[in-house]
């Protein structure tokens, strides 16, 4: 990697995590494979404690792959991912203990239908963290204030609009107190005008100090909330950096075609 | 002037359209006159009416009706119960929501439930009328009045308690069995109380055999799946009518008699088993149905496997699969008539039997009797779906 001309240093590789929180996701030699298609290739990278990570790449580049092997919705081929201090491995109580401490939200919400908005968030504090009913559903009124839309709480999920369902598939996230959350695409399913909503959320979450991987396309929202840039194409990491050294002086050839395509 | 103009518009708006008017008309008019006059005047029901109890408890020995007319008030005051609790929980919902159920009157009410139960309504009011004496009028009465009852006192009772009403159907029958058997054995039950019993006992035991059966087909354990595959190939693939038969005699050859519990119990447990492979094959339909994203999201929060199942993906897969499954029971219900060819005085059997009594020996009788047996049977399919078209309304609330 050649030194940029202008803006702060890029950072030497994805292992190397800005802030000086303790690392809470770390992943090393990570491969998958489906079929005979290398989806990730090597993939290192390490996330620290209030952190906030945007992955940006063009589609097929393996950003969903990567962030859905964090939590075990695909099984990696090789390497290892360490997530709050707990490796994943087929062990089943080492998924569900990652699984408990990430929370993660969907480019197509997949909220439950048949469950009310409180029933939806609810239910993972009550089946997994035994939580009693109403301490569940006072949290939970909580998460829907902090999201604002509390008045939806009786409702199901079919009777929202895209931007309140994203916005409850975020509470639904959040009712674990996971250490992580992760984001695949999260407005990618929105209409425009509801995009906003859903962003100032997690603007909001990210200010709170809550540590983030954030798979998206909206650049505004990866130069103002970033801490970090992660570049991916054809299943590897190809650049990393602060967004001002992303968006004003990239270093490699293929980040500088993929901006130019879309900015 | 709107029926005038509304018959223009529809029936008559052109040369065409009145001749297959008035042709339509004249061949319903016709059938519909001579099903009446038939229903009426022709039809001599004498051989219906003097066989009634037949026809609906078989055998069952008179001095033992009383319990009959107890399980029916037991039965419909806990279905009370479970509509009443049921009600009062969906107001209590309704309310923590903020909405406001309207309360229509007892007349309103009255209407409501004629509107939706008219068949089975019907089919009493039609029972009462041929009885001709007054006990059955008051084993009706006793029977609404229980469930008026179990309505008004379900509705009462706070949820939190009002779990152990959930408990009631299953007991129920575990209770009220030995009672009804308790002075004969089963064996000797005939007409529609062993239709019912037959019908009602396998839709409740194959409903969970089916989704197990469903579920193993698709563990990651091999052996649970070739075992569920091997079952529901096998019983889907033999007729019912060879397992009736097997269940009466075959069994024998490969268990010792003493061992096998009775005739009524194993055509009972053939039923199960055959329906229990149609419903496996639905049910697995239903959790194919449900997106791939339901079970990722329901992981991704942290549940087990059994929860993902239990509390996501099982529930969407079997609102899914109402209409398939209720058209599986109606089947089984219409399919318990076969038990006539192992030597049970069913329904069918009496409808054939009665016209061979001394009094009406050669008259021709069999139509009054087929048209009466066909009546029972409608009554109780078209029950059963129309139930399911008001659960499938209400679980369809809120869903896209």
């Amino acid at each position: 990697m050649t030194e940029p001309t202008t803006g702060p240093a890029p950072f030497a590789d994805a292992t190397q995590v800005s802030g000086t929180g303790d690392v809470v996701i770390e992943l090393e030699g990570v491969d998958k494979l489906f079929g005979d298609f290398q989806a990730l290739r090597g993939i290192d990278l390490r996330i620290a404690r209030q952190e906030v990570v945007v992955v940006i790449g063009p589609s097929g580049s393996g950003k969903s792959t990567l962030i859905r092997c964090i939590n075990r919705l695909e099984k990696h081929d090789a390497g290892r991912i360490v997530v709050g201090g707990v490796e994943l491995s087929d062990d089943i109580r080492s998924i569900q203990g990652v699984r408990r401490e990430t929370g993660m939200v969907f480019q197509s919400f997949n909220l439950f239908p048949h469950l009310t908005v409180l029933d939806n968030i609810t239910l993972a504090p009550r089946q997994v963290r035994r939580m009693p009913r109403a301490k569940a559903e006072a949290e939970a009124m909580e998460l829907l204030e902090r999201v604002q839309i509390p008045e939806q709480a009786h409702k199901h999920p079919g009777q929202l609009s895209g931007g309140q369902q994203q916005r409850v598939a975020i509470a639904r996230a959040l009712a674990m107190h996971p250490q992580v959350m992760l984001f695949d695409e999260p407005t990618s399913a929105l209409d425009p005008e509801m995009i906003n909503e859903v962003l100032d959320v997690m603007k909001e979450l990210a200010r709170d100090g809550m540590t983030m991987m954030v798979v998206t396309h909206e650049m505004g929202f990866a130069r103002e909330v970033a801490d970090r840039v992660v570049f991916m194409a054809d299943g590897e990491i190809v650049e990393v950096g602060t967004p001002e050294h992303f968006f004003t002086a990239p270093t490699e050839e293929r980040t500088k075609k993929f901006l130019s395509q879309i900015l | 002037m709107t029926a005038v103009t509304w018959a223009r518009a529809n029936l008559f708006r052109d040369r065409r359209d009145a001749i297959t008017t008035v042709v339509a008309g004249a061949v319903v008019g016709w059938v519909v006159f001579r099903l009446l006059r038939f229903a009426i005047v022709t039809g001599r029901w004498d051989v219906v009416r003097d066989n009634l109890s037949l026809f609906l408890v078989g055998r069952y020995p008179v001095d033992d009706q009383w319990r009959v007319v107890v399980a029916l008030v037991a039965i419909a005051g806990v279905a009370g119960l479970v509509a009443g609790q049921i009600a009062g929980r969906r107001r209590r919902a309704a309310e923590a929501a903020g909405e406001r159920l309207e309360h229509p009157g007892p007349a309103a009410r009255i209407v409501e439930v004629v509107a939706r139960d008219w068949p089975i309504l019907g089919l009493v009011l039609l029972l009462l009328l041929l009885a001709r004496t007054a006990s059955p009028w008051l084993v009706a009465l006793a029977t609404i009045g229980a469930a008026l009852l179990g309505r008004l006192v379900g509705a009462l009772v706070p949820p939190a308690i009002g779990r152990a009403v959930f408990v009631l159907p299953v007991v129920l029958p575990i209770v009220l069995l030995p009672f009804l058997t308790g002075p004969l054995g089963w064996d000797s039950w005939g007409g529609l109380m062993l239709t019912l019993l037959l019908a009602s006992i396998s839709m409740i035991a194959c409903f969970p055999l089916g989704m197990l059966l469903a579920l193993g087909r698709r563990s990651s354990f091999p052996a649970l799946r070739a075992v569920s595959v091997g079952v529901v190939e096998f019983f889907r693939g033999v007729p019912l009518v060879v397992l009736v038969l097997m269940s009466d005699v075959a069994l024998g050859f490969f268990f010792p008699r003493d061992l096998l519990p009775g005739k009524v119990v194993r055509v009972m447990v053939a039923f199960t088993i055959f329906t229990a492979a149609y419903v496996a094959e639905i049910i697995r339909g239903g959790l194919q149905s449900v997106p791939r994203g339901q079970t990722e999201a329901a992981q991704a929060i942290g549940l087990s496997p059994v929860r993902v199942t239990g509390f996501i993906v099982l529930p969407q897969a079997l609102r899914n699969v109402i209409p398939a499954l209720v058209g599986q029971f109606i089947s089984l219900f219409k399919d318990t008539t076969l038990v006539f060819i192992i030597g049970f005085l069913e329904v069918l059997t009496v409808a054939d039997a009665v016209t061979k009594q001394p009094g009406y020996r050669g008259q021709g009788l069999i139509t009054e009797t087929l048209v009466f047996a066909a009546l029972l049977f409608w009554v109780g399919s078209y029950t059963l779906s129309r139930e399911s078209q008001r659960l499938e309304r209400r679980l369809g609330v809120g869903h896209r």
